[in-house]
């Protein structure tokens, strides 16, 4: 589909169409427009998503009355796919907020495309429940031989509410956090649309941004509540991904003690949302019509930070390796061989070559990094990578045998998925593009106003016999 | 006398910073004045007054509850179920540290939410006066004063440029 908005481009030579300028008169109803409309390739696409959810619906209640929740094995591939939806779409709104902070001009049309993973936040908290019911209790139910009588748990002299309680409201503050950012950016945009919307989304619109006028003071207390619930979210998801590697991961496994899989788990995360980002926003350049509002900057910028994370995240999975591979006990070494090198080597080989080598190959080429489509390839190598890096983990974890166990005295099998686990992963992946296709047609997937406000401090100037980018900046 | 509103519509920026000059020229008190556009302009582009916020207030008031209630809550279930791990003291910081974080969170982006709602004065029933081209990017200059005053104020809308002047 072709931009209907009148634009200009900007840059020459090889940053030619790095820059575009829509005009800001066109922008609200275009996008408008655009959110409005369901062209055959979307709703094939809703379609299929649609379908991969059902198939997961089916997977899921077939597990549940086959296997029931009394014993974790037989969720280690929900929990991997829970876990790698919850990677990308829990840390996708601070993309928005992190760029916010630094004042990147760049950010502005992947501002939306990334706080709408917000909504996704809210179907997390659902997805996480069945996990809970699946987790071993604290206490173990049955005392045999050197087992322990309590499971190692993050939640040490398990307080009021520990674990269900206060693993639940880690997900609920994070949804809600996220939301509230989603709502008080989409607000002046809402406003703009409530006088040409109709039906449920007019309904909508008026009734989440009907005190909305665009005021001074609206103005100042929208850029600040952003800039809070940002620096708030920031601080909520690095805590909450760190309870949930460490309760439904490390937790699990008898005596794995680990101070970077945490971290790791969390860079991981920035690295994947970003990938998914840009894969959203490379697909609405190339086929929903939005090349007059997204240029190559955003990739050519974020592909270095895509080159960054992936680098420090190898740098974790180094750092993590070598600790365990210079560690003396039998319990160590078991851990290794278990997560790394024997019955999951190939998941580990796959996801180092898709989470390092491939994005590391494509990324260092300076022209695949200018252009629109080599940083979301690399993306997508990242994505996979992470996909594999959810499955390997939670699925070892889930199915160590003994919870309870003081330490991992032998090395596990591999557990592979069965049909029902591959439902399971398809319905996880369907309901995630789901729940992001029907966002993206009750909001707009361009920020209206911050591209407008864009394009009162970007310009296109000359100096001397060249021509560049002018770039305001007002704080 | 009553105050009520009028709108005077621009469609240059520049001269609805110029209507904003007028209206103080003409005795308008500036916290009479309202800018309303589709995007945010920077700080002082319309020679406005400066609009100082509160926002922060609400979050340290929200965290040091949060943060009081996680505090109470693992130190009570500490001393009513008393149980020594790894010898360590029945009140030691670490195993409350998490419960106490996330309360802190919680609190705090809880009250973050309200003191939106609250100084943004939410929420708000009754529509205000508003004209749906300022979406376009069209700029208003909302005066709320006495109706005495409302000749005076279009006479400055009239003179800088405005393309529609409307009352409620």
């Amino acid at each position: 589909m072709a931009s209907s908005v009148e634009h200009q481009t900007g840059g020459h030579g090889h940053h030619a169409g790095m820059w575009v300028f829509p005009r800001k008169e066109n922008i609200a109803p275009d996008v408008a427009g655009k959110t409005f409309s369901m062209p055959s390739g979307y709703k094939l696409a809703l379609g299929i998503a649609f379908i991969l959810a059902v198939l997961g619906v089916v997977g899921f209640f077939i597990r549940a009355t086959s296997d029931g929740f009394g014993s974790p094995g037989p969720w280690g591939y929900y929990a991997g796919i829970f876990s790698f939806v919850f990677m990308v779409t829990g840390a996708a709104p601070l993309v928005a907020c992190a760029f916010r902070f630094t004042k990147s001009h760049w950010r502005r049309p992947l501002s939306r495309v990334s706080e709408l993973f917000a909504i996704m936040g809210v179907v997390n908290i659902f997805l996480f429940i069945p996990l809970l019911l699946a987790m071993p209790s604290i206490k173990n139910p049955e005392v045999q031989g050197t087992d322990l009588e309590v499971r190692r748990t993050l939640w040490f002299e398990v307080p009021i509410g520990a674990p269900y309680t206060w693993d639940i409201l880690c997900f609920v503050g994070l949804a809600l956090c996220s939301m509230a950012i989603l709502w008080l950016s989409a607000v002046p945009d809402m406003a703009q649309a409530r006088a040409t919307a109709t039906g449920f989304r007019r309904s909508l619109y008026n009734g989440l941004s009907g005190w909305w006028y665009g005021t001074k003071r609206q103005w100042n207390h929208q850029k600040a509540g952003l800039a809070l619930l940002g620096a708030f979210y920031f601080m909520l998801l690095i805590f909450v991904q760190f309870i949930f590697i460490t309760e439904f991961a490390m937790s699990m496994v008898p005596f794995w003690k680990d101070s970077v899989l945490p971290p790791m788990y969390t860079v991981m995360s920035f690295q994947s949302a970003l990938s998914m980002i840009l894969i959203v926003m490379f697909i609405m350049r190339r086929w929903g019509g939005y090349e007059g509002y997204i240029g190559k900057a955003p990739f050519w910028s974020a592909s270095k930070i895509l080159l960054g994370l992936t680098l420090l995240w190898t740098y974790h999975l180094f750092a993590f390796f070598v600790t365990y591979w210079y560690g003396r006990l039998e319990v160590e070494q078991n851990i290794l061989k278990y997560v790394f090198v024997q019955p999951y080597l190939i998941v580990f080989l796959a996801n180092m070559l898709f989470s390092f080598l491939v994005p590391f190959a494509l990324l260092i080429w300076n022209p695949l990094r200018r252009s629109a489509w080599g940083p979301p390839l690399a993306g997508l190598a990242a994505l996979v990578g992470a996909f594999l890096f959810n499955m390997r983990t939670f699925a070892a974890a889930f199915n160590t045998g003994n919870h309870y166990e003081f330490s991992l005295s032998h090395v596990p099998a591999a557990v592979w998925p069965d049909i029902w686990d591959i439902f399971i992963i398809l319905g996880g992946l369907g309901i995630a593009a789901l729940v992001y296709l029907l966002s993206a047609k009750l909001l707009p997937l361009i920020s209206i106003w911050e591209v407008k406000e864009g394009t009162l401090y970007q310009k296109m100037g000359t100096l001397m016999k060249g021509e560049y980018l002018v770039l305001a900046k007002p704080e | 006398m009553a105050r009520r509103p009028i709108l005077g519509l621009f469609d240059d920026a520049n001269a609805a910073a110029d209507a904003g000059d007028g209206l103080r020229r003409a005795g308008i008190p500036e916290t009479d004045v309202d800018f309303l556009t589709d995007t945010p302009y920077p700080e002082g582009a319309f020679g406005e007054r400066e609009e100082p916020h509160r926002l922060y207030i609400f979050p340290f008031i929200g965290a040091l509850l949060g943060l009081t209630s996680g505090i109470l809550l693992t130190s009570m279930t500490q001393v009513a179920y008393p149980i020594v791990t790894g010898g360590k003291p029945i009140l030691s910081i670490p195993p409350m540290a998490v419960v106490c974080y996330e309360g802190t969170m919680l609190g705090a982006i809880l009250f973050t939410v309200l003191g939106i709602i609250f100084e943004s004065r939410l929420p708000k029933l009754k529509a205000g006066l508003y004209d749906t081209r300022i979406t376009e990017g069209y700029v208003g200059v909302l005066v709320n004063t006495e109706e005495a005053q409302h000749n005076t104020v279009e006479g400055v809308f009239g003179q800088t440029g405005a393309v529609d002047v409307k009352r409620e």
